[in-house]
């Protein structure tokens, strides 16, 4: 792996902090035919402001977004102001892909920060039953060459990379009780879509059987397709201590794109990741020597369990086997050093638009210790949670209980 | 035979006869094997347009495709679309064995889509009867002074007489003497008729309702009522959810810009032109009007290959729809990354693998460029990389 040489990205300078200060979402599953998209994000906005104990009238601004080409449907924030509240509101609209949902987050933080709005709103959705979705990330890669060859999301070369470091039988064992154990932290998130009730012993069977998509990369290690909203409503410092008994600090992010182009990910000298990258910057600009002792809980966002495994040594520069070892050894259960995705993971749930704001919503909810059955035992007062689209973009996250850093 | 979402396994092979559209399958020839534990193994067989359902005791031999379900509840939710069939396979309860996207493809072109027969209503006679003076339309009977009589044999039935008068309606139980008609039938019949699932006049002319008086009478009197609505229907009707199908097409022009321009012209030529990072190197294939690492323009332009080496392979099962049609596509096909001669060593491109070298492609392998007929400066120039022997 060769490391990139871009200039290093600084902190952000935060002209005042920002709180989490309110969470919403629906329940997230297949089909959402009883709503409609602005009934839907209706929903999950009550909810956050429900949570905030706030009003519209405290909302100044909101940030929306979406995978639009998913549902085919252009300016959706124009008709979800039924259910957004945003009338007479600033309102901005982003889409960046499988990490709006995170860059939403971001957009919100820097509002606040920035001192131009007090207390923004951002709302991510989808309603992946409305559209096609692999057809749609097919029908939107690069038109002028990757589109002809595009196959939606899917790719098994992680796993083939996996299978030549670490031998078949360890890999494909090690991704199974990736899944299982996605599974496990669903069964006890009341929220999560796809709640199977797996166990420990399946795994030998299903990883044989369970159809191919392309290479070892098997339907039972994909993540859903899933309908769904977030909401989620952040203020200053002063007015979430005002407001809020249980703030949730943004510490900082950052966002870390490939070209356009996946042509140079795959040749026999690889580029550094953008998960690697991203995390390397972070901690280096905070301060942060050892990431798996230092947080209690990791939101990732994980399309598939090949995936979800692999990218967890790129973000917390683990080396060699490691990653395997603490799955293995169970460091990454609800009980371990570095519960990882105790939601159950995007493999779980996976309303795209809102997929990578769940990441830091339910975080944040582990550190509040309002996580529900999947809540952590031990205290939670660092949180990293991460975004992932494209053609691997990065946004990660540091979320804190205390302003003490 | 277990019972689930109202329907059994055999109701779904029962119907798929007549179920099955011959114009749709008339190039097909093919047999399909199913399994549902617990219930049985049927064999489909799909012939230029013929199809043969038969149950099959022992293995279930020769089908090119065989799909497995855990159980009734599994088998007969999928069908109906109570149970995600994508969830049903995650989790191994639907098993394919073979072509696993025949259910997604070839199974909802050739067959309607199986729904579960109308429950059966659980009205009986007597609850149909109990709602005639709520349903009498006085402005109908101004004038009308008669008493029918219904004699309604079986489960739910009994004797009633109707008693019309001064725009008045009573319902009385037993049969009074002075019937202006009387109408004897099986209880069922009339619950049937006054469903609207069985025609009065062919009830009539069967003779499963025999009339004993004033003919004339018994034909009018349904106009002094409004209709029955049975309940349950009801119940479900309000249960609907209205969804909007739409299937977009939309065709697109893109402009190449220059360095893509150059990289079309070369296709045409049939070759690969890369363009060079001025300060690190790196060939850029496809080529991007500067170097993103190092901020720098690509003027020059060099020619890779044509052969290479594969760095990467993948084989997809999964049959996505092909951005360029629309289509299915067949699968499984192969996606290879492969480093092309000459190119710099992080700089591998993405392409198909000729079908037949499925089989022996592997990372290391050595592949050569396979190019239409006729090149036109656009990505169909290329066809595959085949293996170079």
């Amino acid at each position: 792996m060769k490391k990139q040489s871009a200039k290093p990205a600084k902190a952000h300078k935060k002209n005042r902090n920002v709180g989490i200060v309110g969470i919403g979402m629906t329940s997230l599953s297949s089909h959402k035919e009883d709503q409609n998209q602005p009934e839907m994000i209706h929903e999950a906005v009550r909810a956050a402001l429900a949570d905030a104990k706030m009003t519209l009238d405290d909302i100044d601004c909101i940030v929306h977004g979406n995978m639009e080409l998913f549902e085919m449907q252009y300016q959706p924030d124009m008709w979800h102001v039924l259910g957004s509240g945003a009338y007479g509101k600033d309102e901005y609209r982003i889409t960046t892909g499988g990490t709006v949902g995170a860059t939403l987050v971001c957009a919100a933080d820097n509002l606040v920060a920035s001192g131009l709005y007090d207390t923004v709103l951002a709302i991510g959705f989808e309603k992946l039953q409305e559209g096609n979705t692999t057809g749609g990330i097919t029908n939107m890669a690069d038109p002028l060459w990757f589109r002809n060859i595009q196959t939606g999301a899917l790719t098994g070369t992680t796993a083939a990379m996996m299978i030549d470091e670490f031998g078949a039988e360890r890999a494909k064992k090690a991704a199974m009780k990736y899944r299982i154990l996605m599974d496990k932290h669903a069964m006890l998130n009341e929220r999560a879509h796809r709640r199977f009730g797996l166990e420990y012993d399946q795994a030998e069977d299903l990883m044989k059987t369970s159809p191919q998509l392309v290479g070892e990369l098997r339907l039972i290690h994909m993540c859903s397709q899933s309908d769904g909203a977030c909401a989620m409503i952040f203020t200053h410092e002063k007015k979430a201590k005002k407001v809020s008994k249980t703030p949730v600090w943004i510490r900082d992010h950052i966002t870390v794109h490939r070209e356009e182009n996946m042509s140079n990910l795959y040749a026999f000298e690889k580029p550094e990741m953008t998960h690697h990258y991203a995390a390397r910057k972070l901690f280096e600009r905070n301060g942060i020597k050892d990431p798996v002792k230092y947080f209690d809980v990791f939101e990732m966002y994980d399309p598939s369990a090949w995936w979800g495994l692999d990218w967890s040594r790129e973000f917390l520069q683990l080396k060699g086997d490691e990653h395997l070892r603490m799955l293995e050894d169970g460091e990454f259960d609800l009980d371990g050093k570095l519960p990882l995705n105790p939601s159950g993971g995007v493999i779980a749930s996976n309303p795209i638009g809102a997929t990578a704001m769940l990441r830091p919503a339910f975080a944040a909810l582990q550190i509040r210790g309002d996580a529900g059955g999947c809540q952590i035992k031990k205290p939670v007062r660092h949180a990293l949670a991460s975004g992932f689209g494209g053609t691997l973009w990065t946004v990660l996250m540091m979320l804190e209980k205390d302003l003490d850093w | 035979m277990a019972e689930f979402y109202g329907t059994t396994v055999a109701d779904i092979f029962n119907t798929m006869p007549k179920r099955f559209k011959p114009e749709e399958a008339k190039d097909e020839d093919i047999a399909i094997g199913y399994e549902c534990k617990g219930e049985g193994k049927w064999k489909v067989t799909i012939k230029h347009g013929t199809i043969k359902v038969e149950e099959v005791k022992g293995d279930l031999k020769g089908c090119a495709t065989t799909i497995h379900a855990a159980d009734a509840e599994t088998f007969i939710g999928t069908t109906l679309g109570k149970i995600q069939a994508m969830d049903a396979l995650t989790t191994g309860k639907l098993r394919v064995v073979g072509d696993v996207k025949l259910l997604m493809t070839l199974l909802p072109k050739i067959f309607v889509q199986y729904t579960a027969p109308e429950k059966k209503s659980s009205v009986v006679a007597k609850d149909i009867i109990s709602t005639i003076t709520e349903r009498f339309r006085p402005d109908k009977a101004a004038g009308v002074d008669m008493k029918v009589g219904y004699d309604l044999a079986g489960e739910g039935g009994g004797k009633w007489t109707i008693v019309i008068k001064d725009g008045k309606c009573a319902v009385k139980e037993g049969l009074a003497k002075d019937l202006t008609v009387k109408m004897t039938m099986p209880a069922e019949i009339y619950v049937g008729m006054m469903l609207g699932t069985i025609s009065g006049e062919s009830a009539f002319t069967s003779g499963q309702v025999k009339l004993d008086g004033d003919m004339m009478a018994a034909g009018a009197t349904s106009r002094f009522f409004n209709k029955f609505v049975d309940p349950n229907a009801k119940a479900s009707e309000a249960e609907e959810l209205i969804t909007i199908k739409v299937t977009n097409s939309i065709n697109c022009r893109f402009a190449t810009g220059t360095a893509y321009g150059m990289w079309f012209k070369g296709l045409k030529e049939k070759k690969f032109l890369a363009n060079v990072c001025p300060k690190c190197g790196r060939t850029q294939i496809t080529p991007r009007e500067i170097c993103a690492f190092c901020r720098v323009r690509c003027n020059e332009f060099v020619e890779l290959g044509p052969r290479g080496t594969i760095t990467a392979a993948d084989v997809v099962y999964f049959a996505s729809p092909d951005p360029l049609t629309g289509a299915v596509r067949e699968t499984p096909y192969a996606m290879c990354w492969i480093l092309l001669d000459n190119a710099s060593p992080q700089e591998a491109f993405c392409f198909d693998i000729k079908r037949e070298d499925l089989p022996k492609m592997k990372v290391g392998a050595r592949v050569r460029p396979v190019w239409a007929k006729e090149t036109k400066g656009t990505f169909t120039d290329l066809l595959y990389f085949e293996l170079d022997k």
